[in-house]
């Protein structure tokens, strides 16, 4: 089957691929094209010309003085394998090798993930609790925004036309014993995309009390979300049984999951309460 | 968008094969039955908005130059263009890896890649892993392990098989099941894809590659 699209140009270099996005009309970036082929297809999105990111050597995952820098066009099979993400970042690799299957792992880009914008983008739970930036690049000049602030609603997203993500800093995480977990549900560990999805993060003390606590949720609302309220309960307490079930309560206000094909809101709220007590549960360990 | 047929620039490297023998009676009978003068050629169609372009793809060891439309998928040139029928076009959308190919000896679905993105890199068919005649390694453990029923998943299953066993010689069960998660397959046969996944392991070990 084809893919409406009437050229596909191939830059060499970033200010390369700047230019022709400001220059073509109805132009596109495409890196991996796992989520970008399906949509054109199915006339989700249109482009009449896509700009193939893949000459522009944006992948790689770089020491930084403030932490690490992920470029756009790194894989999730990159990203699950490699030796310090999984050590300090270690929800982000968990949840690159559970995108899709592997072929889509060895395609899927990080900057694709984020761009693209579900609310059930597995990357992103992990990359709040990491408190991620993003670095954007357009013909204008470079700009880094907190994560936080870069999803507008499902699809959507502050880039302006034409702006590339350049690369994702994730800040060195914070001392002491760290426990962070990714987890989701769906239908099939492979190949589906989350029902609910949860990133976690705390720092536990020696008496157990949780500190610096981070929670994260996908597919819960329209955009990715700190479940802010949750954080603030979990701050400073041991997570016990009583803890835990205030979490799961207030956490409820933190979401606002909505009826689809995937799973009917209801489910989702049970579903995110649960996956939130796992990742209490590993604290507790 | 009818499709057409543009492939001027291509020269078929390969033999007569079956199919490809079948394909041109039938093309030849449909002309002579209209036309009702075998031989001539199908008027000129309309000029296409979109520019094809002129790309080398690296095929099984082998390049070809042909004219390539930037809407159409690797999958598509392989089949229509090049006669490669091997991949299967299944899904469509990137979920039952029907159509998986190697690029750059890396499993791939050739039905979320355009063709034009495959210049420059190395695809690998189904039919580029016989060793002249023979099955190869990945192959014949597939034949030995009974690894189907109807056998329309199986060339991306071999694929999937042949890229997981390049990047892990000696994979666990474990490492197999995950390996091969992103290659449906409606008959079920999945038991004995994993024991085939094993078999070729062995076999590969063995100097079979
Ligand atoms: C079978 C299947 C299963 C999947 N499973 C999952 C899953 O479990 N979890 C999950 O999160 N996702 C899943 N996905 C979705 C998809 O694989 C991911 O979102 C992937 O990370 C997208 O990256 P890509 O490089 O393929 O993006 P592309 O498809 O190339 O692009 C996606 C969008 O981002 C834009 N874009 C790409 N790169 C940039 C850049 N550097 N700057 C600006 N814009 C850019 C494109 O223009 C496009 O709009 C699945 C997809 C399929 C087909
Ligand atoms: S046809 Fe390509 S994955 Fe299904
Ligand atoms: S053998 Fe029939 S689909 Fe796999």
């Amino acid at each position: 089957m084809d893919v409406p699209v009437q050229r596909v140009v191939r830059p060499r270099t970033l200010d390369e691929a700047l230019v022709m996005l400001a220059e073509q009309p109805r132009s596109r970036p495409i890196a991996g094209g796992t989520d970008l082929m399906v949509q054109l297809r199915d006339g989700r999105r249109s482009a009449d010309t896509l700009v193939d990111l893949d000459g522009l050597d944006l992948a790689g995952v770089h020491e930084v003085d403030l932490g690490v820098e992920i470029g756009a066009a790194t894989t999730m099979d990159a990203i699950a394998r490699h030796p310090l993400v999984r050590r300090r970042w270690p929800a982000l690799a968990e949840a690159a090798a559970l995108v899709g299957a592997w072929p889509i792992q060895c395609r899927a880009t990080l900057g694709g993930n984020l761009a693209n914008a579900s609310p059930a983008a597995d990357a992103v739970p992990p990359l709040l609790v990491a408190d991620a930036a993003v670095r954007l690049a357009s013909p204008s000049g470079e700009r880094t925004i907190a994560l936080e602030r870069f999803f507008r609603g499902p699809g959507t997203t502050v880039m302006a036309p034409g702006e590339l993500i350049v690369a994702v800093l994730l800040p060195a995480p914070s001392a002491g014993r760290v426990v962070e977990r990714f987890v989701k549900v769906g239908p099939r560990r492979e190949q589906i995309i989350s029902m609910v999805s949860l990133a976690g993060r705390a720092v536990v003390s020696a008496d157990g009390t949780l500190h610096d606590v981070r929670v994260a949720l996908g597919a819960v609302a329209p955009i990715p979300v700190r479940a802010r309220r949750v954080e603030a309960h979990l701050e400073g307490r041991r997570p016990d049984a009583a803890t835990r079930r205030e979490a799961a309560a207030r956490l409820q206000a933190d979401i606002a999951p909505i009826d689809d094909l995937r799973a009917p809101a209801a489910y989702r709220r049970i579903a995110a309460a649960v996956l939130l007590d796992r990742f209490l549960e590993a604290c507790h360990g | 968008m009818a499709r057409k047929p543009r492939d001027n620039e291509h020269t078929c490297p390969h033999g007569v094969s079956r199919r490809g023998f079948l394909g041109s009676l039938g093309a030849g009978a449909v002309a002579a039955a209209t036309l009702g003068r075998p031989g001539e050629t199908a008027p000129p169609e309309v000029a296409d908005a979109v520019e094809p372009s002129k790309v080398t793809l690296l095929v099984n060891g082998r390049r070809h130059r042909l004219l390539v439309e930037p809407r159409w998928t690797l999958l598509h040139v392989l089949r229509e263009r090049l006669g490669l029928t091997g991949s299967k076009p299944g899904c469509e959308r990137g979920e039952c890896g029907a159509c998986t190919v190697l690029i750059d000896g890396v499993p791939r679905y050739a039905c979320l890649t355009l063709a034009l993105e495959a210049e420059g890199h190395e695809v690998t068919t189904i039919e580029g892993l016989m060793r002249g005649e023979e099955l190869g390694p990945t192959q014949q453990a597939f034949a030995a392990e009974d690894a189907f029923q109807c056998g329309y998943c199986t060339p991306g299953q071999i694929m999937a098989a042949e890229g997981l066993l390049r990047a892990k010689p000696a994979p666990t069960v474990a490492e197999i099941r995950l390996g091969m998660s992103g290659n449906l397959c409606r008959c079920g046969a999945y038991p004995h894809i994993v024991k085939a996944v094993r078999r070729a392991a062995e076999a590969r070990k063995g100097g079979g590659r």
